[in-house]
């Protein structure tokens, strides 16, 4: 798994957001087991600390559950799974939205753009 | 308690004064970066901690001692410069360290040499400078230290070893030990720090946390950085 | 922690003075040989190159005692107020232990020097009528000492084992205290390093106390006064040898200033 970083959020929402997408891509299946945290950090090259706090946050939300000795697991729970999925798909989206509005684009206008993008890839 | 701990540490060479008034403390399992421009204080304040230089004021402790024999054997230290005697062959240098460390780990250091394709066998003399380094680093994060100061690790070596050097210190971290990494080269550490302490002329400028800056300036410390040391 | 110290330092100064021996032992060899040679043969090539060998033999005998002395200053220099000090000064060891490694590896070497000097021209000059005259001649010597001054001869030698020995850690101390102070400057360390050496010595001069390593103002009356006169030498000796450690340590301690 790719892991990458930008500069201006922190360091543990961008590791919650790479997990969450690798949850969903499969990268982390449902119900699996995840590496260590110190594992986990050497792959991401962080600090394990902030691994650390990135995996607690997503064990608070119940997307990862700790089992006292044998580690992290995934939730297998697909509904979580699906309702992360949308949300990321929603931010994605409205991210997507902000930009085009930013180049002067209408509402109207971006539809047919994607429209037609869409139409040509099918092609 | 803390693992290193300066009040009001200042250190005076002549009448130059090259720290001023430093007041910090380092947690255990904390990855610390001592970040500032040359000659800000950086090196001289890591020579203090390791007692080869005596405070003109004030106290710097290590685990609550003042550096000295005893704080010698908890403390791993990279100077900032290749300092190993250049007849030793790499293993000797092993021996050397094992017989003087007792938390030394001869099977890492092993280990290390190998992944980096080092030869035993081969004398300091007969290595590059880039190789030296890498044979100090290795000596330095063999050790199983309480606190590990490392002065510019980063500084003269290629992306590709400055990745391996940072993934070591990731992979050794232990939640006993603090790391203190000195340098100016930040948006290459930053990912890997805990906090930070910025320090500018003798002084500290600014201790905070990675995530804390990010957060609360929406910048990275890279950015944070450059915008205190404005020239 | 000194017996590890004192390992490595015999390690890293053996691997020069272990090899000096060897080439001086082969040369003295090679000297004994054309000594023989050069008396009896007529050949004039076999004249040169005899005296050739003789000549190589006295380079020999004064690499030893140059290389000891140097290696002496140099392993001071480098090891502890060089880079390596970095090494060196963050070991769990603490300074009067660096310095007593030191100390004790110098006067090692010193005497082993001079042994291997004694042997090599003995090896030289080695025929078995003169080894025999030799002791008989010391046996001569002693019997006189014991009958005539009525000196202990084991107490007479224990006494010059003993300034051997401090006068030379005493001489070490010496060289180790110019340049502990002279590299605490920041800059012309070496320079001030000598500066300091010949400070030390016209201070011990004025003092006087150099006038107790001659035998100059003694006089030999009788084994009372040549008792006296070592225990008043290694007395000052080992008084100068304190200082000179005191100063030594003291500078490493408090004023050392690695670039």
């Amino acid at each position: 798994m790719e892991w990458g970083f930008n500069a201006d959020a922190p360091i543990y929402s961008q590791l919650i957001d790479q997990i969450k997408q690798g949850i969903i891509a499969g990268a982390f299946p449902p119900g699996e087991r995840l590496p260590s945290v110190r594992e986990m950090a050497t792959e991401a090259g962080v600090n394990p600390n902030t691994m650390q706090r990135a995996l607690a946050e997503l064990e608070r939300d119940g997307l990862v559950y700790s089992q006292r000795t044998a580690g992290r697991y995934v939730t297998e729970d697909q509904t979580m799974i699906e309702s992360v999925k949308k949300t990321l798909a929603e931010t994605q989206v409205q991210a997507f939205l902000d930009a085009m509005s930013r180049l002067g684009f209408k509402k109207g206008e971006i539809l047919e753009l994607v429209r037609r993008d869409t139409a040509r890839e099918e092609d | 308690m803390a693992i290193l701990e300066c009040r009001d540490l200042s250190k005076r060479f002549g009448n130059t004064p090259a720290l001023n008034g430093i007041n910090l403390s380092v947690e255990p399992g904390r990855i610390v970066g001592l970040l500032g421009p040359n000659g800000s204080g950086k090196t001289t304040l890591i020579k203090l901690a390791n007692g080869l230089l005596t405070p003109s004021e004030g106290q710097i402790l290590i685990d609550g001692a003042a550096p000295g024999k005893q704080t010698r054997s908890e403390v791993s230290y990279l100077p900032d410069r290749t300092c190993l005697p250049t007849w030793m062959t790499a293993a000797r240098l092993l021996d050397f360290y094992g017989d003087f460390y007792a938390d030394f780990r001869r099977d890492a250091a092993e280990q290390m040499l190998e992944h980096l394709n080092i030869p035993q066998k081969q004398t300091i003399k007969q290595m590059s400078k880039g190789t030296r380094e890498k044979v100090q680093l290795i000596l330095v994060m063999s050790r199983a230290a309480r606190l590990y100061l490392l002065d510019e690790p980063i500084g003269g070596v290629d992306p590709a070893t400055r990745d391996y050097i940072l993934n070591t210190i990731i992979s050794n971290y232990n939640p006993d030990a603090a790391v203190v990494i000195s340098t100016h080269l930040i948006s290459d550490v930053e990912k890997v720090l805990d906090d930070v302490i910025f320090i500018n002329q003798g002084q500290v400028a600014l201790q905070s946390s990675v995530d804390q800056i990010r957060e609360e300036k929406g910048m990275s410390v890279d950015a944070l950085f450059r915008e205190v040391f404005k020239c | 922690m000194l017996r590890k110290l004192l390992k490595h330092e015999f390690r890293a100064t053996g691997r020069i003075m272990g090899p000096l021996y060897l080439i001086l032992l082969v040369l003295s060899i090679c000297a004994n040989v054309s000594v023989r040679l050069l008396g009896t043969s007529g050949s004039t090539m076999l004249n040169i190159f005899g005296g050739l060998v003789m000549v190589l033999f006295f380079v020999g005998i004064m690499a030893v005692c140059i290389v000891t002395l140097v290696l002496m200053i140099n392993r001071f220099r480098t090891n502890l107020l060089g880079d390596e000090g970095y090494v060196m000064f963050t070991l769990p060891a603490s300074v009067h232990q660096q310095v007593w490694s030191k100390i004790i590896v110098s006067t090692v070497w010193s005497i082993a020097s001079g042994a291997a000097v004694f042997l090599a021209a003995g090896i030289t000059v080695f025929r078995v009528d003169y080894v025999n005259d030799f002791f008989r001649w010391l046996e001569m010597i002693f019997r006189q000492i014991t009958s005539y001054y009525a000196i202990n001869g084991a107490a007479f030698a224990l006494e010059a084992l003993a300034l051997l020995l401090i006068s030379c850690a005493a001489f070490c101390l010496q060289f180790y205290a110019a340049m502990a102070v002279g590299h605490s400057f920041v800059g012309h360390k070496s320079l001030l390093s000598v500066v300091f050496f010949f400070v030390f010595q016209f201070a011990l001069q004025f003092l006087g106390l150099s006038g107790a390593f001659s035998f100059e103002g003694f006089n030999f009356g009788g084994a009372a006064a040549i008792h006296a006169a070592l225990w008043i030498m290694i007395a000052s000796c080992a008084a100068v040898g304190v200082i000179f450690y005191l100063i030594t340590t003291f500078m490493l301690k408090r004023h050392l200033n690695l670039e």
